[in-house]
């Protein structure tokens, strides 16, 4: 066989790839804790698609032509709410951004009423951040279409999961987490990054740890005493602790998460200068982590408080994959939930 | 529910050499023909295309697979269908005479969907249609070049091509509808 | 059992009752302590007679049907006249408290303007008289000016009007030092403070009952710690007014984490004449109907007497952040629940008091962490304490008494309202005005919009059916409420 003809034959090993059990039903994607195991994967390998639209000279597709996205953020948030509306444009979808600065919010428009007008104005996807956990729930009860939450108080980011798991999958051997030990270190209780990936993380069997300041870890513990039973068939349990060495030892990846100043004036903490220096990620304790190890965060960072300049430009930093993941994770979620509209799911109870 | 067959193993190898030999005929040659698939039957067609073409030309033409669900104008099937993987095109399209190749051709849509694609990856010169199965009820515009057999069929009927590469063995047949929710074979459009 | 068969000739609600009788009921008196088969029969208003049943007359009366009980008094309700009467008024308010069995309410001062001078309660006795209900509205006066914690309010004009004792509930009483002083000279008056206990440093922000609930869903906790510490602060102050001024009474309102009831158990044990009372919703309802869990708290408690995980057993059946269960003190978990209970089966708490809290859409339609606290809670009360009897966990009488005779010995605690109609004794007494409640245990009656009086919609029960259906409320011998249905036997 010529080269080109073998070339092609592995092309056709590709085609054997229908997608087995998992379909998508849900009309919304409000957090990550109904979302079975199964949905987990079809998300990630319609990102796969996704990721192969991006590498195209013409990175985009016309799935969504015609459809109405509309971005509605109440939390200020350049670079999500860029991501969202770059997926949908790489969708060809029409997108409509409305900012709660310069909208009637600051009139004082209640949510609800936002959310009919945006409904009456044509959205039909609604993609929402919000400062309040739970926020889009209400949403998702008065609007007619589609809501994906891009982040709710300190309550879920189930974007940024999926796209964490999907960036650890690519580095980890076989795209495998099972077993691997994967540490988050930072202002955990504020984190709803933290909160989307235990879901995630403990779905997918990684040995999850969330590291904090005592007073940024209060009341995790009992979620990780929970769930240490194995209280949820299918669900590995993980662990949270204070020390920083333990939480990053022998760890796979490591994830910063932003410390805010606020947490100083809220008295939670002393100072940032002392987060960095007793858990922000250097290269000192980066090094207590494996060799391969990937050093992953959300941004934006705080260079130099919960995570080092050198670190965050280091050859095991992701963190510039995590932004182009980002997008192509947010096209197949946009596309996964354009596409459901399953009766029999219509009375799913707001989830 | 017995299927009607309507192209045995031997029907298709031999309409498969004769569209071969069309394509090289249109051509005048093989220099700047390209042969893509659309996903999935089409894909082992244009393979098989291609050997035949080497075996008289003593030429390998570049063979490609394309993905078209991103460029489907009905969302709801996103539900049914799973993502079939695969957009491959390992040649640069520019000035190229690309053949799509696809196992049915019927309203006409899959094709303007793979014209649709293909120009989002490049300029060819000219694209052909070459088809295994033309079953009439065209909705939009669209003529294959080349056809295997003209079968001319009713809506309530479809039409199941089976390749050795994905089903295990060759034939084309007609069955009547049947159960809401099966989904039509091969995605006939 | 029969009813006054005719509709049309009967009275309607505020009028006297001239003639009504209930045949082969299940009668339950607290004051006597007695329960039993029996017949009732109301003539010109009054109670006329109350024969109790035996022997083959008795035969297939039991507890499980038409129940026949003394009107309920509520300890604590909002009824939002003035200043906010598109959430409730005291018209709708007594119309919604009638439903739910109650014959006498007992308002919080949370009002615009405040309940802190005569002038303002005399609105709301106004609004009670003028509106046609006869459900008896008791008040209390506010402690401080405005709620405002910094001076006291005029207690002593407010007490020559009639208030039942004072509170800055929706809020605790601000500080110790006033706490202190109103203790003193309410004391001095022969009249309660009834304190919210909450250490509001603590709880800035909260948005629900710190815990694993909280923690998975990313609300802001509400410390236990926080009751507890102003449960703590109270008693110690209380003691201390004590020694001053003997009259000086502290009441303790919607007590919530069994920390808490703990301390007023030691308290009561030691001999503090402090009462408290529990909530129906903090005894059946728990932070897990906040993640769409919708079983009762006995329900949420494993066999090892620990809670159960609602995301691991498949209790999630409602939408998650519904706004109709975000209340102060916040839901708690199983055990805190099942505290309450075992709080009022052992006498620490007093009795149960709804806290009807009553909102207007516009408060409530909004983000979880953006919502108004409150339940509307005084027409589902008696349904609630009805599924802890079916369920086993509470004897159909010391139900009634919870709704009666506690409350009612509450204010007797009060030196300055035992002579008072609020502490009179709640029962079925032959020559007394008529003051009853008769319900249904086997008939049951689905919670919605519609059914309920209260302008306030902001009940979780909604869609659910509770059972004991109220037929009939008569409160000082007039007709207070009728369950519309007239072929209903």
């Amino acid at each position: 066989m010529t080269a080109q003809a073998e070339a092609a034959s592995a092309a056709d090993v590709k085609t054997g790839g229908a997608a087995p059990g998992a379909v998508w039903h849900h009309r919304h994607l409000l957090d990550l804790d109904v979302v079975s195991w199964p949905e987990i994967e079809l998300i990630m390998r319609t990102t796969d698609e996704m990721k192969g639209i991006l590498a195209r000279p013409i990175r985009k597709v016309p799935a969504l032509n015609g459809r109405r996205v509309t971005t509605l953020f109440y939390e200020a948030s350049t670079r999500t709410r860029v991501s969202f509306e770059t997926a949908a444009r790489n969708l060809s979808a029409d997108v409509v951004s409305v900012s709660t600065a310069t909208s009637s919010v600051t009139k004082g428009e209640s949510l609800v009423d936002t959310v009919r007008t945006l409904e009456a104005l044509g959205a039909e996807i609604l993609v929402m951040r919000h400062s309040v956990s739970g926020a889009p729930y209400l949403a998702a009860d008065v609007f007619g279409g589609h809501v994906l939450n891009g982040g709710d108080g300190w309550h879920a980011h189930p974007t940024q999961a999926l796209l964490d798991l999907y960036t650890m999958r690519q580095h980890l051997p076989g795209g495998d987490l099972h077993g691997r030990k994967v540490a988050i270190v930072g202002d955990i209780l504020h984190s709803r990054v933290a909160r989307s990936n235990v879901w995630s993380l403990t779905a997918a069997g990684a040995d999850l740890w969330l590291c904090g300041p005592a007073t940024l870890l209060r009341g995790m513990d009992r979620w990780a005493v929970a769930w240490s039973g194995g209280a949820i068939p299918g669900r590995g349990r993980f662990h949270v602790t204070s020390d920083v060495n333990e939480a990053l030892r022998d760890a796979d990846v490591v994830m910063a998460l932003r410390i805010q100043r606020e947490r100083m004036q809220g008295g939670l903490l002393p100072s940032l200068r002392e987060y960095a220096t007793r858990f922000g990620l250097n290269a000192e304790r980066v090094a207590l982590a494996r060799p391969e190890a990937i050093v992953m965060h959300p941004g934006p960072m705080n260079e130099g408080v919960e995570i080092a300049p050198d670190v965050a430009t280091s050859g095991r930093a992701v963190i510039t994959e995590q932004v182009t993941n980002g997008v192509a994770v947010r096209m197949a979620l946009l596309y996964l939930l354009a596409g459901s509209h399953d009766p029999a799911h219509a009375g799913e109870a707001g989830r | 529910m017995t299927d009607r067959q309507i192209m045995t193993e031997d029907e298709i190898r031999r309409a498969i050499v004769r569209i071969s030999h069309e394509i090289v005929e249109k051509q005048v040659g093989t220099q700047g023909l390209v042969l893509v698939g659309i996903q999935r039957r089409g894909v082992p067609l244009a393979r098989r295309i291609a050997d035949a073409i080497e075996e008289h030309e003593k030429v390998r033409v570049p063979v490609g697979a394309l993905d078209i669900t991103f460029y489907r104008d009905d969302l709801s099937l996103v539900a049914q269908q799973p993502i079939v993987k695969g957009t491959d095109l390992p040649f640069d399209l520019n000035g190229t005479t690309v053949v799509l190749v696809d196992d049915v051709l019927y309203t006409g849509r899959t094709v303007r969907c793979a014209m649709d694609a293909l120009i989002d990856f490049g300029r060819p010169r000219a694209i052909r249609l070459a088809v295994l199965i033309d079953r009439g009820h065209r909705e939009l515009p669209i003529r294959a070049d080349h056809v295997g057999k003209n079968v001319p069929t009713s809506r309530e009927e479809i039409v199941k091509v089976h390749v050795a590469e994905t089903d295990g063995r060759d034939e084309v047949s007609i069955a009547r509808q049947s159960r809401a929710g099966e989904p039509a074979a091969a995605g006939n459009q | 059992m029969s009813l006054r068969a005719d509709s049309h000739t009967g009275p309607r609600v505020g009028e006297k009752v001239e003639r009504f009788e209930v045949e082969k009921a299940w009668l339950v008196d607290p004051a006597s302590g007695r329960e039993g088969p029996g017949e009732i029969v109301v003539s010109g208003g009054l109670l006329e007679s109350v024969v109790w049943l035996e022997g083959k007359d008795a035969l297939g009366v039991t507890d499980a049907g038409v129940v026949v009980a003394p009107g309920f008094l509520d300890l604590h309700a909002h009824f939002r006249e003035p200043g906010f009467e598109d959430a409730e008024t005291v018209a709708t308010g007594s119309a919604a408290a009638a439903h739910g069995g109650y014959t006498s309410v007992a308002l919080m001062p949370n009002t615009e303007p405040a309940v802190d001078e005569p002038g303002v309660l005399e609105r709301i006795r106004s609004a009670a008289r003028s509106n046609g209900s006869p459900v008896e509205i008791f008040a209390y006066g506010a402690v401080s000016v405005d709620r405002a914690g910094e001076q006291l309010s005029a207690m002593g004009e407010l007490a020559d009007a009639g208030v039942l004792g004072y509170s800055d509930d929706g809020a605790p009483v601000r500080t110790s030092k006033l706490l202190r002083s109103a203790l003193l000279y309410a004391g001095m008056l022969g009249l309660p403070v009834v304190d919210h206990a909450e250490d509001t440093a603590m709880t800035a922000g909260a948005e629900a009952a710190e815990g694993y609930v909280a923690s998975v869903m990313g609300l802001a906790g509400w410390p236990e710690a926080a009751e507890v510490n102003a449960v703590s602060r109270d008693l110690a102050v209380f003691a201390d007014a004590l020694r001053d001024e003997p009259r000086a009474r502290l009441h303790l309102t919607h007590v919530s984490t069994a920390a808490g009831l703990d301390l007023v158990r030691r308290a009561k044990a030691a001999g503090l004449p402090v009462t408290c009372d529990v909530t129906p919703h903090h005894m059946a309802f728990t932070d897990e109907w906040i993640a769409g869990a919708r079983r009762w708290s006995w329900e949420a408690l494993g066999a090892d007497g620990k809670p159960r995980d609602p995301w691991a057993d498949g209790a999630l059946v409602a939408a998650p952040y519904n706004t109709a269960l975000r209340v102060n003190p916040p839901l708690r978990d199983p055990t805190d629940a099942a505290a309450c209970l075992a709080a009022l089966l052992d006498g620490t708490a007093d009795a149960v008091a709804t806290d009807h809290a009553p909102h207007t859409v516009v408060d409530k339609e909004v983000e979880f962490g953006r919502a108004a606290n409150g339940i509307s809670g005084i027409e589902t009360a008696l349904g609630v304490l009805l599924a802890l009897v079916d369920a086993g966990k509470l004897p159909l009488a010391r139900a009634v008494a919870a709704l009666t005779s506690g409350p009612a010995g509450v204010a007797g605690n009060w030196p300055g309202a035992a002579a008072t109609p609020a502490a009179r004794s709640r029962g079925l007494v032959e020559g007394a005005s008529a003051d009853l409640v008769v319900f249904d245990r086997a008939d049951r009656w689905l919670v919605t919009e519609g059914a309920l009086r209260s302008k306030g919609k902001n009940s979780p029960l909604l869609g659910r059916e509770l059972s004991g259906r109220v037929l009939l409320t008569i409160a000082g011998g007039r007709l207070a409420y009728e369950d519309p249905d007239p072929d209903r036997t």
